[in-house]
């Protein structure tokens, strides 16, 4: 083989990748091109289990959910609750029932209109029926859904359901039409779902994309956007890589310091907004934290400012409750001190100092939140700083429940707990009641207060209850709340939208310009 | 009379297949049901009662003895049931029957690449050899070795969709075009429905993936390849061709590649096992729904039945190409079928 022949083939296929070069390259243009003003592309973190909203809580999921489908009550942006296909709404004084009006007018997707036989058969027939759906747990102690009207129907429950109303704002809470239900079977509507939501399904491609059309028969606003493509990127570089090439328009759960750096690049906008939820750890009323002295000490140990800024640029707000500000249960003047002089005091008094160091075991998950281990790590230093020799271990999200069953947690856990409701049943009376699988505290002191306040109707009076809680269980260390979470979102400059405090991004919100 | 020489082997490794498969789905099983998470735990929401979740446990039959355990799923596994997704409350078959073609696709046209690169840079470093040009060209193929298929496809990404923007890098298709309905393989459903822009969206969104995987499993193949034609070099068949006066074209490509290239595909359909394995982070870089996609999802959600099919997929995928490549070489190399 000659140098010239050697040449000439090199110079043909130089020229065939230039010309496969070219190819390649326009109908990459034209992609980003074709976006029109009423359209808009979304990278999210994570795909719907399934086209049913009431089979599976997944947080993640509920924006998606919202924009096909409609729950009974809103949430404004200040998470207040507001109508939905419920107009009004009234819970008796013993919390036993429920009365509701429901929305006249309102037709699902597939032209069925929406009453209260819809209502009924979703919060109570359904429940009854062999389908495997989470609702059944949320509404377990609905005892009958009596229809009054096509517009008016009453929930009657077994025990008194004081937060009903805002579980029926929650997870998984959203109607679906009885008589297609029926017709077709669940697994048929799962492949062709009907809701009475702002968008109807396109198309869908199981972990990839959700394409979604505007409803023009809405019965709420008219969203500005005509069409809403979500891709799953589970990847949060390649979410990064994806806004940054035009690929989407908007993208939420990418790094702290991402969000830094793409808020430079031109044209996005990054934001770190504090939404509620909560990052605490949960601890133990037993073995090295049965001493009250250690388990405040391990609390006044912690720079919780010095977390924040360290691992989420300072805009997570540290917590002295379980509850973020703006809930009902949260307490602005409640403070708890950063002091690592009273950390050590506490524990001399227990018979601890530098040549006896207080011991426990500490466990954190990584990569379930932001900077989850490295919050973990800055913990185990500070806590080795006043006194406490903490061995860190890392655990999967889902063996937490498995090692708590089994009374194996160590003393203290790393734990995010989210609440779109912001109501103070699903923050502390969650956490650390010891009927449910998530409290790793099993005194009956806190359990006692917590189920007490779960069968309290009074609005006013459960949400005293609960401020009294938040600061008990904070002053006998039963637990110690961090950090308020942050979401993490970058999008286009010229795309707006709605900021809800529960971090949920709707894109019937969404506009260009 | 070649095929009736294959016929055996591939009956033997039919039944030797069978035999493991059941050994693997027993590992894993044990395997999976030693780890400490809980399903019934994860299979319930968030406000589920320790009494719910107990009760779920029964139902799920997690209270059992583990031998038991294990002995239902194989008789539930004989009637062709695999159990439910917990996660997405499916049946674990469908989930893996809905997104097994496109790893498949995707594995294919990545050993292809990789393929095609080995060979074309096995031929370089041969042609390379007692040059000044050897030790860079090696050094370029170790370097390439040592690169792996996620840190290709990050790399990708960036140059090839952020910065020229020439290939998308999310997904199968276009946004503004649809699935067509068939097998799932998305390259021959578009050629059957007539589609040839599906069929372009296709492999343009298949390109960066490919890539990938395919350059990250070629310098094995470069080397081996290599290697082989120098022992084989050394052959006399190879002298007296070139007493004959065979060009050296010819002796490359007619005499020394064929014999060259057995080792070479020995060691691509091992390399596909790996390479089929490798999808899993590649799938989720590229944000791409295949069955590493899914069982990435399953870990996360301690999804075990889900798990544990994607588990013996994998199995079953590997021994199905060992046994082709083994087939393959008995039908290429003629000393074989003698024994």
């Amino acid at each position: 083989m000659t140098f010239e022949t050697e040449r000439r083939t090199l110079l043909r296929m130089l020229g065939l990748g230039a010309a496969g070069a070219g190819l390649l390259r326009r109908p990459a243009f034209a992609q980003s091109s074709d976006k029109g003003g009423d359209a808009v592309t979304i990278g999210w973190p994570a795909d719907v289990p399934a086209w049913d909203p009431n089979q599976r809580f997944t947080p993640d999921a509920q924006p998606i959910y919202k924009l096909v489908f409609d729950q009974p009550l809103g949430q404004n942006p200040a998470l207040d609750l507001v109508p939905g296909l419920v107009t009004k709404w009234e819970l008796a004084k013993d919390g036993l029932s429920l009365a509701v009006d429901l929305r006249d007018g309102v037709r699902f997707h597939n032209g069925d209109p929406m009453t209260a036989d819809d209502f009924r058969y979703t919060f109570f027939e359904r429940l009854k029926k062999p389908d495997r759906i989470d609702t059944k747990n949320s509404w377990r102690n609905v005892a009958d859904v009596e229809v009054l009207s096509p517009v008016r129907a009453v929930m009657r429950f077994s025990a008194p359901a004081p937060t009903a109303p805002q579980w029926l704002a929650f997870l998984g809470s959203f109607v679906v039409p009885k008589a297609y239900m029926e017709r077709v079977g669940v697994e048929a509507f799962q492949q062709k779902p009907a809701g009475t939501g702002p968008y109807r399904l396109a198309d869908y491609q199981l972990n990839a994309r959700i394409v979604l059309e505007r409803n023009d028969d809405y019965w709420g606003m008219r969203p500005p956007l005509r069409r809403v493509t979500i891709e799953i990127i589970k990847d949060p570089s390649a979410r990064m890589a994806a806004i940054q090439s035009g690929e989407i328009d908007l993208t939420i759960n990418v790094p702290v310091r991402e969000v830094v750096r793409l808020s430079r690049e031109p044209g996005l906008a990054g934001e770190i907004n504090p939404i509620t939820r909560v990052i605490l750890l949960q601890c133990r009323n037993d073995r090295g934290f049965a001493d009250e002295n250690v388990r405040l000490a391990a609390h006044h140990a912690i720079n919780k400012d010095a977390l924040s800024k360290a691992f989420y640029g300072g805009a997570a707000v540290p917590l002295p409750v379980v509850a973020t500000p703006g809930t009902p249960a949260f307490l602005p003047d409640f403070k708890f001190s950063y002091d690592p002089a009273l950390a050590k005091a506490l524990l001399a008094k227990s018979g601890f100092g530098p040549d006896k160091p207080a011991t426990i075991t500490f466990a954190s998950t990584n990569g379930h939140f932001p900077s989850d281990y490295d919050i973990a790590r800055a913990i185990q230093q500070m806590w080795k700083s006043a006194g406490i020799n903490a061995e860190l271990e890392t655990i999967d999200y889902s063996k937490y429940f498995e090692l708590n069953r089994a009374d194996k947690l160590p003393e203290a856990t790393l734990y995010s707990w989210d609440n779109a409701t912001g109501d103070p049943e699903i923050f502390a009376g969650y956490l650390l009641n010891p009927k449910m699988p998530f409290s790793a505290w099993k005194g009956m002191d806190v359990g006692a207060k917590v189920i007490e306040l779960s069968g309290v109707a009074d609005y006013g009076a459960r949400v005293a209850g609960y401020k009294e809680l938040n600061r008990y269980v904070v002053e006998h260390g039963a637990t110690i709340p961090l950090l308020q979470s942050v979401q993490t979102l970058v999008r286009k400059n010229a795309l707006s939208y709605e900021k809800f405090g529960n971090g949920w991004v709707l894109a019937s919100t969404m506009k260009w310009g | 009379m070649m095929i009736s020489a294959v016929l055996p082997l591939i009956g033997r490794r039919l039944l030797a297949a069978a035999l493991i498969l059941v050994a693997v789905s027993a590992l894993l099983f044990i395997v999976l049901h030693a780890l400490p998470v809980d399903p019934a735990a994860m299979s319930l929401p968030p406000n589920a009662t320790l009494a719910e979740i107990d009760a779920k446990r029964q139902e799920m039959g997690l209270d059992r003895p583990l031998p038991q355990q294990y002995l239902i799923w194989l008789s539930q596994v004989a009637h062709g049931d695999f159990g439910a997704s917990i996660h997405y409350r499916r049946s674990a078959v469908d989930l893996v029957a809905a997104t097994l073609p496109a790893t498949i696709e995707l594995a294919v046209l990545a050993i292809v690449i990789a393929g095609a690169l080995g060979i074309a840079g096995g031929l370089l470093l041969f042609h390379l050899r007692g040059t000044r040009a050897e030790p860079v060209a090696d050094l370029g193929s170790i370097m390439l070795l040592s690169v792996p298929e996620f840190l290709w496809s990050l790399f990708f990404i960036l140059v090839f969709g952020v910065a020229l923007h020439w290939l998308p890098f999310t997904g199968r298709l276009d946004p503004d075009l649809r699935l067509p309905a068939g097998s799932g393989f998305l390259l021959a459903d578009a050629l059957i429905a007539g589609r040839p822009d599906i069929f372009w969206s296709a492999l343009r969104h298949m390109i960066l993936p490919c890539f990938a995987l395919g350059i990250a499993f070629s310098p094995a193949i470069m080397r081996v390849l290599r290697s082989s034609l120098i022992d084989i070099y050394l052959e006399d068949y190879i002298h007296m061709a070139r007493l004959r006066g065979v060009d050296e074209r010819r002796i490359l490509l007619r005499h020394a590649l064929k014999n060259a290239f057995l080792p070479a595909l020995s060691l691509m359909g091992v390399q596909f096992g790996f390479l089929f394995g490798g999808t899993l982070l590649v799938e989720v870089i590229f944000s791409y729904p295949g069955l590493g996609n899914l069982m990435v999802d399953a870990v996360r959600n301690a999804d075990l039945p889900i798990i544990q099919l994607v588990g013996l997929t994998y199995c079953a995928v590997v021994l199905t190409i060992n046994t082709a490549v083994d087939s393959l070489h008995l039908l290429l190399n003629p000393k074989l079928r003698l024994g």
